[in-house]
């Protein structure tokens, strides 16, 4: 289970600079969702449950910190970690691209499906979509940009913590 | 055959203990569940304390590098404000005193009476989901679920969570408070509810149950404050401005937009009203 701990740890990394950015940019109402990132590379890259566990770990952080269900996060990111991890012996996951592509689409379900568990709180529900959409576009950028080097980080974690991510065939 | 069942199988060994997973959460008593939130949140607390006392610490040193010309201004300043506000603390306490008197001669029942509790905001969460905020004071300050929080424009919201060092404050722009209100100068109560939360704009809330007789718009606001009512928040602390208003579907009522205040998501400082005599 090392590479579940150490995955874990740079998933509170990764919680923590979220959370920070999403605190110095209250002040223009723009809001930035990884969900993607936190599943991803454990799916792609790590034996089942480890990956599973490190996912897991990784909702439940995102979790103590929302308005939601407790177990809401890790319920999304398990069910998205064992759909990537079915289907990952097709893609080329080695490739920085595809593994950037895996976070963005991920990232896009887990952003559409707490939105639709949300909008039912808010007044005139139509009218937030705008601010959705912008939401949307800011974290999809954010995960386009951070996602090259949060995997070389989990890479690097995994290798100090000498245990290393599952044999590429 | 057994090689292609032992596939089709390791195909769904993924699903498998995703649903096994999935079960045992389901079914884990809600003692268990409590406990891990809190664990978990405990573990992302410290994090997000130092960052705000970091903040600070920076904060600091670039006040330090104001001249001495700046800070004897700024003294001069704070030295007249201090003055006015003697002024208003003298006529205040005489007003106290009077509303006392008429009490007693009236024998009503004495209002809430609230320990302020100031606290520094350690981070903001605000999405298009929820907006909250967590304030560097908790359970070792005495703090409780459901204190209202205040600034210096009015009403900032409630809290929601406690935990060690830090406490969970749910904002006025959150879609999913609801708070009795009055318009300024009515005594007639109106429901607000936090609404859109728009990009580089303002936040904003709407009211519903508008009596027929209240006009407002852009060019003449109306101060939404507090009723009392609901027993959280003490009545006039103010919301916001409503912007807009115009008849419900219904026709018996109005609906309207409610203006929250820019400085609500740039706050660094709030102050909890603890009840002195809480139940």
């Amino acid at each position: 289970m090392r590479g579940a701990v150490a995955v874990f740890l740079t998933l509170y990394l990764l919680r923590a600079l979220v959370a920070e950015a999403n605190s110095a940019l209250s002040g223009a109402h723009i809001w930035l969702f990884a969900g993607g990132l936190y599943v991803a590379y454990s799916a792609l890259m790590l034996p089942f449950g480890q990956g599973l566990a490190a996912s897991v770990l990784g909702g439940l952080l995102c979790d103590a910190a929302a308005p939601l269900a407790f177990g809401t996060h890790a319920a999304l990111f398990a069910t998205a970690h064992a759909v990537v991890f079915s289907v990952r012996e097709r893609l080329q996951r080695d490739a920085a691209l595809v593994r950037v592509t895996v976070a963005l689409v991920v990232n896009l379900v887990f952003f559409l499906a707490l939105s639709a568990a949300r909008l039912r709180l808010v007044p005139a529900g139509a009218a937030a979509w705008p601010r959705m959409l912008s939401d949307l576009l800011w974290s999809q950028a954010a995960v386009a940009l951070a996602a090259p080097w949060f995997f070389a980080l989990q890479g690097r974690t995994l290798e100090l913590a000498r245990a290393r991510p599952a044999r590429i065939d | 055959m057994r090689i292609g069942q032992s596939q089709r199988f390791d195909q769904a060994r993924p699903f498998v203990a995703l649903g096994l997973a999935l079960v045992v959460w389901f079914v884990a008593p809600m003692a268990v569940k409590t406990f891990a939130r809190a664990s978990f949140f405990e573990m992302t607390a410290p994090i997000a304390v130092s960052a705000s006392y970091a903040a600070d610490l920076q904060r600091f040193w670039a006040l330090r590098l104001h001249s001495k010309q700046e800070l004897i201004e700024a003294g001069r300043d704070m030295a007249r404000l201090d003055a006015s506000y003697s002024v208003a603390v003298q006529q205040n306490g005489e007003l106290q005193a009077e509303v006392e008197r008429l009490r007693m001669l009236l024998r009503m029942p004495a209002s809430d009476r609230f320990r302020f509790e100031h606290a520094r905001v350690a981070q903001r969460d605000f999405s298009g989901w929820w907006q909250r905020m967590v304030i560097r004071k908790g359970a070792d300050y005495g703090i409780p679920v459901g204190a209202p929080v205040v600034y210096s424009g009015g009403l900032v919201g409630r809290v929601t969570e406690v935990h060690a060092t830090t406490s969970v404050v749910e904002l006025i722009s959150d879609p999913g408070l609801r708070i009795a209100a009055v318009v300024d100068g009515d005594t007639r109560p109106i429901s607000y509810q936090g609404a859109q939360n728009r990009a580089f704009g303002t936040a904003r809330g709407v009211v519903e149950f508008v009596p027929l007789d209240v006009y407002a718009s852009k060019g003449v606001p109306r101060r939404l404050a507090t009723s009392g009512l609901g027993g959280i928040y003490p009545a006039g602390l103010t919301i916001g401005q409503i912007t807009h208003v115009e008849p419900s579907a219904d026709g018996l009522f109005k609906t309207g937009e409610v203006s929250l205040d820019r400085r609500l998501a740039e706050l660094t400082e709030v102050t909890v009203l603890v009840p002195a005599n809480p139940g």
